[in-house]
């Protein structure tokens, strides 16, 4: 088993960079999740990882080892690919083998693998199947188990459950994070999908345009994202951005001021002095409105659309102002599209970011 | 009938038409006529004369042997050069694909006449570049058109010249076909290039490859442009004699149209014959 280490990784092609200076220690047994919106350079860097792309510039370490210049193969990983890349015309057994035949591993041991794999993934039955004989989420367990057998040091997962639908998608997510538990081995897992990444990551890195925004743990980025991408990135449904102007601003706080009527102020404990009339944005998420009256300021806003989906209700409004915002609620059962609605805002669980998306603390 | 149906009949009737006169008809008819005598006039039916024919002709053994001669080692050697020249192609290292995927192909589009002529002129015994480059490498010059076996390499190589792009082009479909990833994923598991060529490629790339086979035992069976036009009429005396050769002397030049049908119905039994076997011999295993 091995840790990872990325010291100042930058991916060009021709004269486009797609990866920015990357920095990320990754520790043994670690479970990282790299996140982020299609198209940041995700799949890229685990691919430099695994060695599947060159590095421009930088360092790649896999167990304190500079893998650079290393073949894919001599790297100790295994990677599990977004379209499960099995060899269509192998059985599911043969599949699971072929690498280690290919190498004159001694047959004991190929089998013993083999079984143990099978074992682990629960597909003992399907050994003599081909790829096209089994469904979506049997297919994601062979590539998983291929990974297997070579016993790496890290795993590396491409998107590998973005084929298939809702609830296999779930259930295969538990059962990576259970396969994470059993095995100890270090996981690096890319996703688009930021549940996935929420529910299965110790450690969760957020890129956006092969920049690497924040790193940290999944509740971490939610109760404190450093800027808005990150605020917009996690938590579902999407944090709501308010356009605010700054009234006045001590050493105490800064108080922002909502347009729209009735006039909304609403003091935050910002120890960044900003200068009035500063236009800043400010940050709510959904499920942390509150009930009228009991928060730090209360606003009204027009229900455009109120969606009950019994354990909670989404509320699509907007406010006097015009800007869109979703409301989570679970007791407003009752409130129906076109109806007034007034909520709470509370100054503890509200973010400032300035004009640049930087978060004001 | 519906009277919708028979609307339908009505339009497709033209094209029915055309097909049943000039593609059903001639079939039909040229296997009757291959139990007629037709050197008599009137023609008249005579089932073993052109069957029996055929069967003692020495000119039709000699034709049908130097056909598969032609055929079981053409075929295999372009169907190899073919998956060699498509590998190429499909490198990545490879610079100017689109030209050299012309230049591969472009044979097919030649008129034969000038190919044929062409050719002539390369392995012309005297002067023929060919020869030219075999002295300067101290052998002997090869009269290529004067010597049976050497007439008949000279045809294997013309037709695997004109038709291995062409198979090439179909292949480079196969391979592309291939997902990417499969490679990466060999890779990783530590099977090399040629270990993945032969494990991973080769045997994805087995319904391409049978299907050009098939062709390529059709087109060979029918084989005619080349030994007519390069080795002067199936010269020398015969040596590059194949069957399309014979049917068509028979047919045109002595205009004995029974026999010439019954060569005709023996070449399309024999391409269906060993195409089948082609197919049972790589069918999938069960
Ligand atoms: N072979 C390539 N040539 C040029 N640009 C590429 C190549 N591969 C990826 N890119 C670009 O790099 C960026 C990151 O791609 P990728 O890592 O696949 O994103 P993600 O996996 O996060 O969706 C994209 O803008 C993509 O267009
Ligand atoms: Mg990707």
């Amino acid at each position: 088993m091995a840790g990872l280490s990325l010291k100042n990784v930058t991916k060009r092609y021709g004269m486009l960079e797609v990866i920015h200076g990357a920095n990320l220690e990754i520790a043994d047994g670690e479970f990282v999740v790299f996140v982020g919106p299609s198209g940041c350079g995700k799949s890229t860097l685990l691919r430099m990882i695994a060695g599947l792309e060159d590095i421009v510039e930088g360092e790649i370490r896999i167990g304190g080892k500079v893998v650079n210049d290393a073949e894919p193969s001599d790297r100790g990983i295994a990677m599990v690919f977004q379209s499960y890349a099995l060899y269509p015309h192998m059985t599911v057994g043969e599949n699971l083998s072929f690498g280690l035949r290919m190498n004159g591993n001694p047959r004991v041991d190929t089998e013993r693998r083999v079984r143990r794999a099978a074992e682990i993934l629960q597909i003992n039955e399907l050994m003599q199947r081909r790829p096209k004989q089994l469904s979506g989420g049997q297919r994601q367990r062979v590539a998983i188990g291929r990974a297997i057998v070579r016993e790496p040091q890290v795993f590396l997962f491409d998107e590998p459950l973005s084929n298939l639908d809702a609830e296999l998608r779930v259930q295969m997510r538990v059962e990576i994070s259970r396969l994470h538990k059993q095995l100890g081995t270090t996981m690096v897992y890319v996703t688009h999908d930021q549940t996935e990444a929420m529910t299965l990551a110790d450690k969760i890195v957020v890129l956006r345009a092969g920049k690497i925004e924040q790193v940290g743990a999944p509740l971490d980025l939610y109760d404190d994202p450093a800027n808005r991408f990150v605020a917009g990135f996690v938590g579902s449904p999407k944090m709501n951005f308010l356009e605010t102007k700054v009234t006045s601003s001590d050493a105490t706080g800064v108080s922002v001021s909502l347009d729209c009527e009735p006039a909304v102020r609403l003091s935050l404990p910002v120890k960044t002095p900003i200068a009035e009339g500063t236009a800043v944005t400010l940050g709510v998420r959904p499920e942390h409105f509150l009930t009228a009256g009991s928060g730090d300021a209360d606003l009204t806003v027009h229900v455009d659309v109120a969606e009950h989906l019994g354990n909670t209700s989404y509320v699509h409004a907007s406010t006097a102002g015009g800007e869109q915002l979703i409301i989570e609620r679970p007791e407003s059962r009752t409130v129906a599209n076109r109806d007034q609605l007034t909520v709470a805002l509370s100054a503890r669980r509200t973010f400032l970011f300035d004009s640049q998306g930087n978060r004001l603390r | 009938m519906p009277s919708r149906n028979r609307v339908a009949y009505a339009f497709l009737a033209p094209y029915l038409l055309i097909f049943a006169t000039f593609w059903v008809w001639p079939i039909i008819s040229s296997f009757l006529l291959s139990f007629q005598n037709t050197r008599v006039n009137p023609w008249r039916f005579q089932p073993s004369l052109n069957w029996g024919r055929l069967v003692a002709d020495p000119a039709f053994y000699n034709a049908l042997y130097n056909t598969l001669i032609i055929l079981v080692i053409q075929v295999p050697v372009m169907i190899a050069l073919a998956t060699v020249m498509a590998v190429l192609l499909n490198s990545p290292l490879l610079k100017a694909r689109p030209l050299y995927r012309f230049a591969f192909f472009a044979p097919v589009v030649v008129g034969e006449v000038a190919y044929a002529a062409v050719f002539r002129l390369m392995f012309s015994a005297d002067f023929g570049i060919i020869n030219k480059l075999i002295t300067s490498i101290g052998f002997a010059p090869v009269s290529w058109f004067d010597n049976a076996t050497a007439a008949m390499i000279l045809i294997i190589i013309a037709v695997t010249w004109r038709w291995a792009g062409y198979n090439a082009i179909i292949i480079l479909a196969g391979l592309q076909s291939i997902p990417g990833d499969v490679y990466e994923a060999a890779t990783l598991d530590r099977v090399s290039k040629r270990q993945q060529f032969l494990h991973i490629t080769l045997p994805l790339l087995k319904p391409i490859i049978l299907f050009c086979a098939v062709l390529s035992v059709i087109g060979t069976m029918q084989l005619f442009t080349e030994p007519f036009l390069i080795t002067n009429r199936g010269g020398p005396g015969g040596g590059t004699e194949t069957l399309g050769l014979l049917l068509y002397r028979q047919g045109f030049t002595s205009l004995n149209f029974g026999y010439a049908s019954a060569i005709a119905y023996t070449i399309a039994a024999l391409a269906i014959a060993i195409s089948l076997l082609n197919l049972w011999v790589a069918r999938e295993p069960k």
